[in-house]
């Protein structure tokens, strides 16, 4: 049943995938980056292609762009800087192709713990949240050249705009956009956080309010007596005509899949349901991800397993199949 | 759900409790499979991604290597999984073969299906599903049954050799098997009357599937085939006579009758001493092959009567039965010797005389015995009245363990009952047999089309019947091969197929050209025209990036992408700037060609021809050409200071390049209000100038003061002359 | 449409072959009798490429056996065959950029018997997209869409091909068809139904060049094959994007002549199809068998194939005569030289289909 594609490197730390499965980039703990691919069309066996240093600290994500500006990864270092890096031809007579850094975010202040990316209309978005538990959303200036980014907007993850938490200090965060790029749809994303202040931790629903250019929190996704609970995971399911939205969140106490409403009450509020709370990794959720079709969920934690989670016909969810790494 | 499905849950239970495969809610642990990976444990961590279609990748992390580690070990593998499509008995090649083939079976069905309920919209007709629309399903049955293997031979008894009595045909799948099931009860209504003997058709064909998992009467006569060679005088084996009795049991009266004919009283030298045992031996055999039979037809070969009315059949059926019953009583009996022929004959006799206890020693499983029942016992049964209570008497009768797909699709379809029915397509033959198998279904059975077209809310809103198609429409994506025929299932969905479509074609890869073409032709089919210039556009920075700038160019003018274009053209500026003078001026002016002259399409690129018109009449200017060449390049310049497409930070390389025309001797180039025009924009300079964003020309030192001095001149001149 | 067929339909044998076909031609006869295809597959499940070539057994209905094989190093990108006084060689590239030249053995059946290849890095970069061995089979061009045009010698059976860069279009420009016209001529497609005529007597680039600037830029595309007839050197047939097939002579270079697809006005003519052209040849099976009768200003018969499925003559003024008509694209074709009846075609769903013309 299973096939292998690629054989990594020793050190190796994390991997990601490009929009179409064909190309592969994997980090390793002394901060460099693997790029995996094949030359040929419809091939499923990778080899290395080009192998580049990011950084003096080990690489913990990875995170392609979106594939309109061209084959690019974020990097996040355990040092919490974040660079981009892009392949280009720089020399068009010998048409070599290399990895060339575009950017790199550092502070000394926090670290980048997530970064996503979203296409909003004609421009790229880039979400990333931090460890003092801020949320910075920055706009691609030049869409060509992929070193020219903009601060559009800084905020916590708290849906009273008021309260700020200046000691913030967190393990993890968690992004996910949504994935619909609809003209008419107003991008969203949503964030949640492992920290030591509650406020911040709970998922909550961002959407851009172009009436007066800022984001907004339009939902939280959490029960009354699970706001401060620690977020491991969030992932906002594909849409192909449901009349509602599917998120997924993991915290300790399971992955939750939530409903969203898509049209705002009076107050602009979505509204939100919990469907189902699942149990099955333990401990620790590494990792979610939703089929093309939002209809299958998988999920990776410390239990070690690969599960797999749908909703039957009467919309209760259930494990449809797990997978046990064996040697 | 996509796929995982396919052996999940715990067997055939009743309703699965709603869920579109069996699965036991009281069982809350899903089945794990095994991932290998081939690595030297432990696994540090995992990491997950879908690929296209049902495809997880897992990328499989070890720890750090310890200091004494060797070090050749690798630091990870990368897997791929492909859920729930094909496996099983038939390769991938294969199942590949039948995706291909049942795409125009249905396409054609749907499109007929489409075109008759318009009609009877228009007639006010309250049901499409009239004779022509049974006629179009069962053509729609037999094209994809014609594309699961070719027509079986069936187990005759082949002329050439008198001691092999199964012939050798193609190997039969169960998925073929399945199909001509779900035929026999959904598709082909006319011949219902005729169920019993296609059942017996069907099982003759397919009796060897079963014997995988449990003894047969195939397998009886398969294992007794092989022994048969070596056997001298059969009629002394007890186990002759068995196999003789089962296979009448169920039907296969050809064989037994070729087996027959090997009855040692045939033989030459023998027939005198045992003429009365030959007889008896003959009159079975005759009987036999004068079974009535109520069916249309029989093909050449098979043996029995055949009746096309139940009148005519019940009156022949009377007549033979008691001509059997006359056998039995002979007292020729008494007068065979041979005890294990005179046993054996008689046996057959009660099996066909309808013996409840032969007919269950006769048989292994409950369908043979089922079979039997319906052939002998109950010769009458038409349509489907009372199989189903026939079934479960015989399924206790002979109950067995780890039941067969075949058999739990027979009992689902036998009880009528249509989520049993799909749970045993799903579970047994994955989503290619349920999305195809749904068109039967839905025809033949008010129950399942009820069932399967209600729009469910747990669903998203959509029917059972769209579920499936975009459940099998995922399998296809799975796969380079067979993602391009995903469309044909996605837009026969309503609700939710567009958008799938959507998502699967935005996932293809750009980089070869003939892919991407591919792709975008089935954006042209379904009118995909923003997927499609998403694509084009993403293929257009591809190659931009990558060197190719040809290309890159040719795909962002697709996409119509004039944002991309317009800074494009600001980097060919700065090459064309760069290397006007050079030869590789040709090069360039190649791609500007390219990048087109069409204001709509290229955008800023507009500014780029301008500029290659001007820098061309300005070269013929320094090669000494006459004054007729400076008034065009005046032209060009002007029109290109006059264009708001010129990026501002060229005005003043523009100017300067422009000096020698500024500074022309035999008179002023340029007018009054063209002059003025300029001087203007060198205003607005020096007021851009004070913002932050203003990027400084690359000009020598004294550049701006000789533009501002030669334009000084130049006007001076112009008012004099005007 | 109406196809009026004033000809027999042809038969059409489809022959499954369980692996996607990259590419189909004709092995130039190695007897009299026998008949050889050659084939580049590509096998998804085990993900081999390989090249192989089949004897044709024609009755009662055509079956291909294989001969001999060969492994690519990577999935082939464009295949020509082509006779010579000793024995049919074919040429080969690829995806990974290098270019291979295969000599078969005529003396037992058609077996591969010696491999020569240029895979150094910077032949091309990127997939070669297209071959043509030169009348003869001592000379093959190759291009790609990093601009590059090679011409590769062939010697003899040496291991050891030479070649030379002809012109290096660095990106700005990309190849994506080639045929030879003459010993030294040849002919290049392009990006924007562009072609581009080459002598090696004028080096440093294109002799004439040719823009298909038609329908004001609404409709562009890329040309994915041409064609030159040996007794019509100055027109140049090519097919590419939107239908499209057209002639360019030499003569009147400014006039191209529409066989398919968009028209100079935007009203389509004959349109056969409105996909991809994948492939475009002269059809040498005319019923006016006699070319010389031909006024030469008139186009020859002109066959091709599709993306929606459709392989078709058309001929200047004239209906189509669709040949097949296909559920799945039909990725390319060969007409056998001595045989003109019989055309061979790879089909986008794993299988290789025969058409023999009446």
């Amino acid at each position: 049943m299973e096939k292998p594609v690629a054989t990594l490197e020793r050190g190796t730390t994390c991997s990601s995938w490009n929009y179409c499965g064909e190309r592969l980039a994997a980090g390793s703990d002394d901060g460099s980056v693997s790029v995996f691919d094949s030359r040929e069309p419809s091939s499923s066996s990778l080899t290395s292609s080009s192998k580049f240093k990011v950084h003096e600290t080990g690489i913990v994500k990875i995170v392609w762009i979106p594939p309109e500006y061209g084959d690019a990864i974020a990097c996040i270092c355990a040092d919490g800087a974040l660079s981009i890096w892009e392949e280009v031809v720089e020399d068009v007579g010998t048409q070599l192709l290399q990895w060339k850094k575009c950017k790199c975010f550092k502070s000394s202040s926090s670290k980048a713990l997530d970064v996503q990316f979203g296409v909003m209309g004609r421009s790229l978005k880039m979400v990333t949240a931090c460890s003092d538990g801020h949320v910075k959303v920055y706009e691609l200036m030049d869409p060509l050249e992929l070193k020219n980014w903009q601060l559009q907007a800084e905020f916590q993850n708290v849906i009273d705009s008021v309260s700020s938490f200046r000691k913030a200090s967190c393990l993890s965060a968690c992004v996910s956009w949504n994935p619909q790029k609809g003209e008419n749809q107003e991008s969203s994303f949503v964030v949640g956080f492992n920290s030591n202040t509650p406020q911040l931790n709970s998922s909550k629903v961002w959407e851009f309010d172009p009436a007066h250019q800022r984001w907004l929190p339009v939902a939280e996704l959490a029960s009354a007596d699970d706001k401060g609970d620690q977020v491991y995971s969030v992932t906002w399911a594909p849409n192909i005509g449901r009349p509602f939205e599917l998120i997924a969140v993991a915290s300790q106490k399971g992955i939750a899949i939530w409903h969203l409403g898509i049209t705002p009450d009076l107050d602009g509020r979505l509204s939100v349901e919990k469907v189902a709370l699942l149990s099955g990794h333990g401990g620790e959720v590494w990792q979610m991800e939703w089929d093309m079709s939002g209809m299958t969920l998988a999920t990776t934690g410390s239990d070690g397993m690969v599960r797999l989670w749908q909703s039957n016909l009467n919309g209760v969810w259930h494990e449809q199949a797990a997978f046990e790494p064996t040697p | 759900m996509p796929g995982v499905a396919s052996d999940s849950g715990g067997g055939a239970s009743d309703s699965g409790g709603g869920a579109l495969v069996p699965f036991n809610p009281e069982a809350q642990v899903a089945v794990v499979y095994p991932l290998h990976h081939g690595l030297k444990p432990p696994v540090s961590r995992l990491s997950i991604s879908w690929s296209r279609g049902n495809t997880l990748r897992v990328s499989v992390f070890c720890p750090e290597p310890s200091v004494d580690d060797s070090g050749d070990e690798p630091g990870g593998k990368v897997v791929e999984v492909r859920l729930g499509g094909g496996g099983g008995e038939i390769s991938d090649a294969h199942w590949r073969r039948i995706a291909y083939g049942s795409v125009i079976p249905f396409a054609l069905l749907q499109s007929k299906k489409n075109a008759a309920l318009t009609l009877s919209k228009m007639s006010m007709n309250s049901s499409p599903y009239n004779v022509d629309w049974l006629e179009y399903v069962i053509e729609y049955s037999k094209d994809i049954n014609l594309l699961l293997g070719n027509p079986k031979l069936p187990p005759s008894p082949a002329i050439d050799d008198p001691k092999s009595v199964l012939k050798k045909g193609e190997e039969p799948t169960s998925l073929k098997a399945a199909w001509e099931l779900l035929e026999i009860f959904y598709a082909d209504k006319l011949s219902q009357v005729w169920l019993p003997e296609r059942l017996v058709d069907w099982l003759a064909d397919y009796d060897c599937l079963l014997s995988v998992s449990h003894s047969t009467v195939h397998s009886k006569l398969l294992s007794f085939q092989g022994e048969l060679v070596r056997l001298q005088i059969v009629e002394d084996y007890p186990k002759y006579w068995e196999v003789m009795s089962s296979a009448l049991a169920v039907g296969w009266l050809e064989i037994v009758v070729k087996m027959l004919r090997l009855h040692g009283s045939y033989q030459l030298d023998q027939l005198s001493n045992r003429e009365t045992e030959n007889g008896l031996v003959e009159a079975v055999a005759v009987l036999i092959s004068k079974m009535p039979r109520m069916r249309p037809e029989l093909e050449s070969g098979k043996l029995g009567e055949c009746f096309k009315t139940k009148p005519d059949f019940m009156k022949a059926w009377e007549k033979w039965r008691a001509q059997l019953n006359k056998l039995e009583l002979s007292a020729f009996w008494f007068q065979c010797s041979h005890q294990q022929t005179r046993e054996g004959l008689r046996n057959m006799l009660q099996i066909m005389l309808g013996n409840a206890n032969s007919l269950s020693t006769a048989t292994f499983n409950w369908i043979e015995l089922y079979i039997s029942h319906l052939l002998y016992i109950r010769p009458f049964t038409m349509g489907l009245e009372s199989l189903y209570s026939l079934a479960q008497k015989c399924i206790q009768l002979k109950p067995m363990a780890g039941a067969h797909s075949l058999m739990g699709l027979i009992i689902g379809i036998l009880g009528e009952n249509s989520e049993v029915v799909l749970a045993e397509c799903s579970r047994g033959f994955g989503p290619w047999m349920v999305a195809h198998a749904i068109e039967l279904l839905t025809a033949g059975s008010d129950h399942a089309e009820v069932l399967l077209h209600q729009e469910c809310l747990n669903l998203g809103g959509i029917s059972l019947e769209e579920l499936h198609r975009l459940v099998y429409a995922q399998v296809l994506s799975s796969h380079a091969l067979t993602w391009q025929i995903a469309p044909i299932y996605l837009t026969s969905c309503m609700k939710q197929g567009m958008g799938l479509l959507e998502i699967l074609l935005s996932k293809q890869p750009v980089q070869h050209n003939h892919l991407l073409l591919k792709n975008i032709e089935i954006c042209r089919l379904y009118d995909l025209d923003s997927i499609s210039s998403s694509i084009m556009k993403i293929s257009g920075v591809y190659h931009w990036k990558h060197g190719r700038k040809d290309s890159g160019v040719f795909w962002l003018q697709q996409a119509r992408d004039e944002v991309q274009l317009n800074r494009i053209a600001q980097q060919l500026f700065d090459s064309v700037g760069k290397t006007i003078s050079d030869e590789s001026f040709k090069q360039w002016e190649g791609l500007i060609q390219l990048l087109g002259s069409e204001s709509k399409t290229a955008g800023g690129l507009e500014f780029l021809h301008k500029y290659r018109d001007f820098k061309k009449s300005l070269q013929q200017v320094c090669d000494g050409k006459t004054t007729d060449a400076a008034r065009q390049a005046v032209e060009s310049l002007i029109s290109l200071m006059k264009n708001p497409s010129t990026p501002q930070r060229f005005w003043l390389p523009l100017l300067h390049d422009s000096l020698k025309l500024l500074n022309w001797q035999e008179r002023p180039l340029l007018n009054v209000s063209q002059t003025n025009l300029l001087l203007n924009k060198l205003q607005e300079l020096s007021l851009a100038r004070l913002r932050p964003d203003f990027i400084e020309a690359d000009l020598p030192p004294e550049g701006l003061s000789s533009i501002r001095l030669a334009l000084a001149t130049n006007l001076g001149r112009a008012f004099l002359e005007e | 449409m109406a196809i009026i067929g004033t000809q027999e339909s042809p038969q059409v044998y489809r022959l499954p072959q369980y692996r996607y076909v990259d590419a189909v031609r004709w092995l130039p006869p190695v007897s009299a009798f026998d008949r050889f295809a050659v084939v580049a597959y590509y096998d998804t499940d085990a993900g081999s490429p390989s090249v192989e070539i089949h004897a044709l057994n024609p009755n009662p209905s055509p079956t291909l056996t294989p001969q001999s094989s060969w492994t690519p190093p990577s999935r082939i990108s464009s295949l020509r065959t082509c006779p010579t006084p000793l024995s049919p060689i074919l040429a080969a590239s690829t995806f990974l950029g290098s270019l291979h030249i295969l000599a078969c053995n005529s003396a037992n059946g058609a077996v591969i018997e010696s491999e020569a290849s240029v895979a150094e890095l910077g032949f091309h970069a990127g997939p070669v997209a297209s071959v043509d061995l030169r009348d003869g089979g001592s000379e093959c061009v190759s291009v790609g869409e990093d601009g590059r045009v090679n011409l590769v010698s062939i010697v003899g059976n040496s291991s050891n091909l030479n070649y030379r860069r002809v012109f290096d279009g660095n990106g700005l420009v990309g190849y994506t068809a080639v045929k030879w016209a003459s010993p030294t001529e040849f002919v290049t497609g392009c990006y924007g139904f562009g072609i581009h005529w080459w002598d090696q007597r004028k080096p440093g680039g294109p002799v004439t060049q040719f823009k298909g600037n038609w329908s004001q830029g609404k409709t562009s595309g890329i040309i994915h094959s041409v064609d030159i007839h040996p007794s019509r050197k100055h027109t140049c047939l090519a097919g590419g994007s939107s239908g499209v097939a057209f002639a360019w002579d030499l003569r009147t270079p400014q006039q191209p002549i529409v066989l398919s697809g968009i028209e100079t006005g935007g009203a389509a003519i004959h349109s056969l199809s409105e996909s991809e052209v994948w492939e475009v040849q002269y059809d040498c099976y005319a019923r006016s068998s006699n070319i010389s009768n031909i006024s030469s200003s008139r186009i020859l018969p002109v066959m091709m194939c599709s993306e929606d499925g459709i392989l078709a003559v058309v001929e200047q003024g004239e209906e189509p005569i669709e040949l097949m008509a296909e559920p799945c694209a039909v990725n390319s074709f060969d007409i056998d030289r001595q045989n003109p009846s019989d055309v061979i075609c790879s089909l986008e769903w794993e299988s290789i289909a025969i058409l023999a013309r009446p």
